[in-house]
């Protein structure tokens, strides 16, 4: 059998079957299309004017890698005339994101663009490495996620940029749409899927130029391309929500590769169909979403479907008790002339303020906007705090220099552990 | 009488052991049975009676709109497989039927008319369904019954032919002189996933159920799938694209066809349903049990609509509830507001959006054509 040559150009050899809808291409070809894809993406959705200072949220992985490559050559090929540079976050996890942040130093020098990173320690005074010591290997994940949002948007505040562009991938999104389903969570539903998030009274937007890329084919680019990315997993387990959604769409892939894109249409469809008391007030189409400070919790999305069920029992226990509960609600008629003060139904009700809309405020004490009087972050914070006298006063480090000591104090901690 | 001492007793009557466990709820077998047959003086476990009463109080809820003017009939559709889910929704309904009539004044709210579509039409591994068929019109007399084949979707949808022709592009070719049954066969056989002829079937048969509603001027069709089902089908829904048709794929509301689609059962779990329609022996009769699922299938060769059974099925065992919930998530969807004039899918009827491509075909239903690169 003679080798089939590439359906785009039909002069050179095929070496590559599209993961999206297995055409046959060779590499140049392969790339420029996968380029030109993102570059759809972004002018049909206006997603930058001229002269922004754009921040790409770099983790040296490979959607981000990617993503940092693409908008380098899309710039310079179409004149965006954008301002790139690149923007880290240390979550301070050892053996994970030391290394992977060597390869973003890597690519700072690659792309020729100036690279900021922030770190969970100096912001927060605590690592993620730390936070798992203190609360277990389980729900981790939604310090991080909490935490890395306003990591990001105190980085890009730093660099007084306005706009910060993540790797999401198609994969992610589709990953999103169900996980929120089987979450029961039309809030996120609604938001999840929109390419630009504004976050709230902060004027830092988030973008995923990515968004319909699918993410073997940001391997197969990152690949052919040769970038220089890391590729180790987070090493702290994911939610059960997530890993669930995760093994469903990788079997839907191999059932119907299309089917992630079919999901984030799905997504963007039902978005539409979400009831605006939900969504927060505002009926806005999928293109620019509100996202308050807690959009995605556990959505570092690094996972690999291992799960420990604990977040899917925990909510088929409440919804159990729910179900009790209705089966002995009784339902209390009140006089017609009564003004009626709370009914369980908001669409049932006439008065208008039932379903509050999301104020957006600052928090008392860090001033990030949040919804609530303490942000997220600090609340987090507050529970994480409220243990750690006695842990560091027992090992002996005072909070200033807690960063070196990371992995002396956890030492310290399992010796407790083991000796007690 | 001393009382006996119970290891577990029935939490209802308190007076036996528990036998079954009911959404925790452990019951004897001795409370329920009146239920079922409204008599409080039988003697029915308290399982059955929990079963039925579960079933009959869904079927219960389900009122005519207030919109029908009194005195005018509703009348409904109930399309019958011979499946689990339609065969119990069938006897439940009869079963409100005639307690209605047996009232002093009866008052009689709804009129019934059932359709089959012959099993052995859709799937050639199906055995015929006469014997089944007329058992059916003996047990449940007071309705009318009508069984027809799939092909029969030729007459009744005389479109239907071009928008196959359109559909399946040039790898079919629609021969006139063949009779319906071979032409349907040839059109079924051009389409080459199983997701694809899954969901073409589906679509075919629902147009066909809607069009002989519309002929007998019904109200509304009454769906029987149960939670898990409608858990599943909102899942596969989402995988194929058909996301904004959630809102009357798994919704109680109008479809664009205009007739309402109601779906009773959407609260009872398949094993309460098992538990019902074993108390009735003349359901048993009617049922085709389904067949047990392939376990040594590849995933790659399942289809969308199976992998999503699969997966509510496996889940649902440890988490019922979760699985439940994703249907009732996706009925708080509202449905977008449409204008007279906008477009709809030629062969799947959804709505279509006008940013959506110069098609006839909706998103989703381009991805089950046969050209189709995926």
């Amino acid at each position: 059998m003679p080798p089939s040559l590439c359906a785009n150009c039909e002069t050179t050899r095929a070496v590559i079957i599209r993961p999206k809808n297995r055409q046959k291409l060779c590499k140049t070809c392969f790339l420029t299309i996968f380029e030109t894809e993102v570059h759809e993406t972004i002018t049909s959705s206006s997603l930058f004017h001229r002269n922004e200072r754009i921040a790409i949220g770099a983790s040296g992985g490979k959607d981000s890698t990617v993503l940092a490559s693409v908008m380098k050559t899309l710039n310079e090929r179409y004149d965006y005339g954008l301002q790139l540079c690149l923007l880290s976050i240390d979550e301070g996890i050892k053996g994970y994101r030391d290394d992977s942040l060597e390869t973003v130093k890597r690519n700072a020098v690659q792309y020729d663009m100036p690279l900021e990173i922030v770190g969970y320690g100096e912001l927060y005074g605590w690592t993620m490495d730390q936070v798992v010591a203190q609360v277990g290997k389980k729900g981790n994940c939604t310090y991080c996620g909490v935490f890395r949002r306003q990591a990001l948007d105190r980085g890009a505040a730093r660099l007084g940029i306005k706009h910060v562009v993540t790797g999401h991938n198609a994969d992610d999104v589709a990953e999103t749409v169900m996980m929120n389903l089987l979450r029961g969570d039309l809030p996120r539903l609604s938001r999840g899927t929109s390419i630009v998030t504004d976050s709230g009274a902060s004027d830092i937007k988030r973008s995923k130029p990515l968004k319909y890329a699918y993410e073997k084919e940001i391997v197969l680019y990152a690949h052919h391309k040769k970038l220089d990315y890391f590729s180790t997993e987070c090493i702290y387990s994911p939610e059960a929500f997530r890993g669930s959604a995760r093994t469903l769409i990788k079997d839907l892939e191999k059932i119907r590769p299309s089917s992630i894109l079919d999901i984030v249409k799905s997504g963007e469809d039902m978005a539409l169909l979400v009831p605006p008391e939900v969504n927060g007030g505002t009926k806005k189409p999928a293109a620019a979403a509100v996202a308050a400070e807690d959009d995605t919790p556990g959505g570092c999305g690094s996972q690999n479907g291992r799960s420990s069920g604990g977040e899917m029992a925990e909510m088929e226990k409440k919804l159990a008790e729910d179900d009790t509960a209705a089966s002995r609600e009784t339902e209390i008629q009140l006089p017609a002339a009564a003004p009626k003060k709370k009914t369980k139904n908001p669409d049932k009700s006439r008065t208008p303020k039932q379903v509050k809309a999301q104020s957006m405020g600052k928090c008392e004490r860090c001033g990030y906007i949040s919804s609530q009087k303490i942000c997220k972050a600090c609340s987090l914070l507050e529970g994480l705090n409220k243990n750690r006298p006695k842990t560091a006063i027992e090992v002996g480090v005072g909070m200033e220099d807690e960063e070196s000591s990371s992995t002396l104090m956890r030492q310290m901690e399992q010796v407790q552990l083991t000796s007690g | 009488m001393p009382a006996k001492e119970l290891e577990s007793p029935c939490v209802d009557c308190g007076d036996a052991e528990f036998v079954v466990d009911v959404r925790s709820r452990r019951l004897c077998k001795w409370e329920l049975r009146q239920l079922l047959i409204w008599d409080p003086t039988s003697h029915r476990p308290c399982y059955e009676r929990y079963v039925s009463l579960k079933v009959l109080r869904r079927i219960e809820n389900y009122r005519r709109p207030k919109s029908v003017p009194k005195g005018q009939p509703y009348k409904l559709l109930l399309p019958l497989s011979f499946g689990l889910s339609s065969s119990v929704m069938l006897h439940a309904m009869n079963a409100q039927l005639e307690r209605q009539l047996s009232k002093p004044y009866p008052m009689v709210g709804f009129e019934l008319h059932v359709l089959v579509i012959e099993p052995s039409s859709i799937s050639p591994s199906s055995a015929s369904a006469e014997q089944r068929f007329g058992l059916l019109q003996k047990n449940f007399p007071r309705h009318s019954y009508k069984m027809l084949p799939f092909h029969s979707i030729y007459e009744y949808e005389p479109t239907v032919q071009d928008i196959m022709t359109q559909f399946a592009g040039e790898g079919f070719v629609d021969d006139g002189s063949l009779s319906h049954k071979e032409r349907l066969d040839a059109f079924r056989a051009s389409i080459t996933t199983a997701t694809a002829k899954a969901d073409v079937d589906q679509i075919l048969l629902n147009r066909l159920v809607v069009s002989y509603a519309k002929e007998l001027n019904c109200d509304a069709i009454l769906w029987g799938d149960s939670d898990s089902r409608l858990a599943a089908k909102t899942l596969a829904n989402v995988a194929k694209g058909r996301g904004s048709a959630l809102t009357w794929q798994v919704s109680d509301g109008k479809s664009p066809s205009g007739l309402e689609f109601n779906f009773p059962l959407r609260d009872l779990f398949q094993a309460e349903l098992h538990s019902y329609a074993n108390l009735i022996p003349e359901l048993m009769a009617i049922i085709i049990p389904d067949e047990p699922p392939l376990e040594n299938t590849l995933t790659k060769n399942l289809s969308i609509d199976e992998l999503m059974m699969r997966y509510v099925q496996t889940h649902g065992e440890k988490y019922p509830g979760v699985m439940a919930n994703v249907t009732r998530t996706a009925n708080k969807l509202q449905p977008a507001a449409v204008s007279a004039g906008a477009r709809r899918c030629a062969f799947c009827d959804a709505f279509m959006r006008d940013s959506e491509e110069q098609s006839e075909f909706c998103y989703a239903c381009a991805r089950s054509r046969p050209d189709s690169a995926c």
